[in-house]
């Protein structure tokens, strides 16, 4: 009844106040809107000066040659052709980066009336991406009768997957954290500068019961921030990287399955290390200072999953295993068990965290010091 | 034959001190590193009694009803609060105190109405009693009218008043209030001091800490007179005033404790 009670209060006290709620969902809004404009600006730039010696093969044979290869010799760089007998494993050298790209001429492409010349290259390449940009401009300047087309090696889900899977799980966690913060700082940190904390803490209620209660309301209420900021990112990305929105439909039911609980079990995590730092503090100022170091942290931990490969141990420690598992769900693999285990460590932590929150509630030194 | 009080409140040597800033070590020349803000103090406070705390600013009447209220644990010493330890026990010393002072702040976002249902609920007290209480409480402070308004669109003296009934909203047996009329105008003050004596009239113990010579006369049974944390003297009020004033005997005590220094 008393932890049913003081949940509640977090949630009356966050639900009828119409400012906490705008300032809760409108940052999703905003990143939408922001990161499909900076991606409509982004894809329309991006020339590319810097010099390469490229590899690429050959099929077919034109005049045309000589005058890219000048081109590319004019910026700087070099090519050398190789002869492509197998056109499919020539584009698979090409998907895994050994050669720069494929260009294929028509048969009889000098003399042909209606001629076409395909250059395959990977985006995400970008030695790849630039000779595709410099030879696909060359041909279409000197050559009115004939088509240029520059096509992908990668489906665009399968690009856009990748960018995902690089992005998103850092994005996670700074917009979990960010989420976490704006409600926990004033809802500990607030409540006890204000002293209406000591007013709770002068009741029979169990010190153990506040400290859940908060950290079970305030991860309900962050958590609809997170998602909301969340699905910003997710629905603007694709635009942003200028990749298919397909890349939504390359994940399996399952992928979001282990997903889901994944990015749910960070939230109370953060919210209780940020409760502990707000108990601890004397102010909301001094909490929000110590909270920015906090921040910090766990941009610094989620940007080192970006460099390691999710082995056993990486699952053993919290937040990092939620960040390191999402990557590898997002590159289209299916760690049933690290995520899993990662979700378990992750929620085994917060229960960490939360006996020491209603420790904290009970230190005099700490709750009434000066 | 005399019947003796049912005693409901016994401090036993309670003993407290706080650490000493650098800054104010300096300013008060001393090399200690520790202030005492209570040393040893023993009292009593019985059944439908008021029992009046008097003491200068800083002479520990506060942190005493901080640790009769389990906010803080004594240093040594211990006191008993219907029986409870508030060392041993302070959950239990919780359930049976109502405690109000100027440091405990009720959320300026909530309404009366909310806050009275929260903290009964925080009490465990059950909805029918706390219907009536609620009723009874707001009826006889004048809340009723201001129920549904939030805190912060109160005049002090509502909030003042909204405190007060929140903190009793459990019906203790044992009321302690630290300067229960700070802040307070005239009107307010009377309908908080009126009170208090309903109180008493009920068969509740109240403590209450003050530096008002009037409240105290008008309202004590008992008075404890408090300087540098310790008890300098602990009498019915009619012990204090049977020849003088109580401001007069109060300041007897001072001197003869302080000497001439004010």
């Amino acid at each position: 009844m008393k932890l049913g009670a003081l949940i509640r209060k977090e949630f009356f006290r966050f639900f009828h106040d119409p400012r906490l709620i705008v300032t809760m969902l409108l940052p999703g809004l905003l990143i939408f809107i922001l990161y499909s404009v900076l991606g409509s600006i982004v894809s329309s730039d991006g020339e590319e000066d810097a010099t390469y010696s490229f590899r690429a093969y050959l099929s077919g044979e034109s005049q045309t040659v000589a005058a890219v290869e000048a081109a590319i010799a004019a910026g700087g760089s070099t090519v050398e052709w190789l002869p492509a007998d197998d056109l499919e494993a020539a584009k698979r050298e090409v998907k895994e980066g050994n050669v720069a790209a494929l260009v294929v001429f028509s048969d009889g492409f000098d003399a042909a009336e209606r001629p076409s010349v395909e250059i395959y290259y990977d985006l995400q390449n970008d030695e790849s991406a630039a000779f595709a940009m410099l030879a696909g401009a060359v041909l279409q300047e000197i050559g009115a009768r004939f088509t240029v087309e520059r096509v992908s090696v990668r489906a665009d889900a399968e690009l856009g997957a990748q960018i995902m899977s690089q992005i998103l799980p850092l994005l996670m966690a700074v917009l979990v954290f960010s989420a976490c913060m704006s409600v926990t700082l004033e809802a500990v940190a607030g409540e006890k500068e204000r002293g209406t904390l000591s007013t709770i803490l002068v009741t029979s209620v169990r010190r153990s019961h506040i400290a859940l209660a908060k950290v079970v309301a305030l991860s309900c209420i962050a958590s609809i921030g997170a998602a909301s900021s969340f699905l910003g990112v997710a629905l603007s990305m694709p635009r942003l990287m200028n990749v298919s929105m397909d890349v939504f439909g390359e994940y399996s039911a399952a992928s979001y399955l282990l997903l889901f609980p994944l990015i749910v079990s960070t939230v109370p995590l953060i919210v209780s290390l940020i409760s502990i730092v707000s108990a601890y503090s004397r102010s909301l100022k001094e909490a929000s200072a110590y909270t920015s170091v906090l921040m910090i942290v766990v941009m610094v931990v989620s940007l080192v999953s970006g460099f390691i490969s999710v082995g056993d141990w990486v699952t053993a420690i919290p937040l990092l295993n939620a960040v390191a598992v999402m990557q590898t769900i997002l590159t289209g693999a299916l760690p049933v068990w690290q995520a899993l285990v990662s979700v378990g460590v992750n929620l085994l932590f917060t229960a960490l965290a939360v006996w020491i929150i209603s420790a904290m509630l009970s230190s005099e030194r700490i709750m009434f010091g000066k | 034959m005399e019947v003796k009080a049912e005693e409901i409140v016994r401090a036993e040597g309670l003993c407290k001190s706080f650490p000493l800033s650098a800054k104010l070590r300096r300013i008060e020349h001393t090399s200690k590193t520790r202030q005492i803000a209570v040393d040893g103090l023993d009292f009593s406070a019985y059944r439908g009694e008021i029992y009046g705390l008097l003491g200068p600013n800083g002479a520990g009447k506060t942190t005493t009803l901080r640790m009769l209220s389990t906010l803080i644990r004594p240093d040594a010493g211990d006191a008993f609060v219907c029986g409870h330890s508030v060392v041993r026990e302070p959950g239990r010393v919780r359930d049976k105190i109502g405690f109000m002072t100027g440091e405990l702040k009720l959320e300026s976002f909530f309404t009366p109405d909310y806050l009275f249902d929260f903290f009964g609920a925080m009490h465990g007290v059950e909805k029918a009693v706390l219907a009536r209480r609620k009723r009874e409480l707001f009826s006889r402070f004048g809340i009723d009218r201001f129920a549904g308004v939030k805190v912060k669109n109160l005049s002090t003296g509502m909030t003042q008043k909204v405190s007060l009934v929140v903190s009793i909203v459990h019906d203790p047996d044992v009321v302690i209030f630290d300067e229960p009329t700070n802040g307070l105008d005239v009107l307010t003050a009377k309908v908080v001091t009126d009170f208090l004596a309903e109180l008493r009239a009920m068969g509740k113990s109240v403590i209450l800490s003050t530096h008002i010579f009037s409240l105290v006369e008008k309202l004590c049974d008992r008075v404890g007179i408090i300087i540098d944390g310790r008890m300098i003297a602990d009498a019915p009020l009619g012990e204090f005033t049977r020849e003088k004033s109580l401001e007069t005997a109060f300041f007897d005590l001072y001197h003869a404790v302080k000497g001439e220094e004010l």
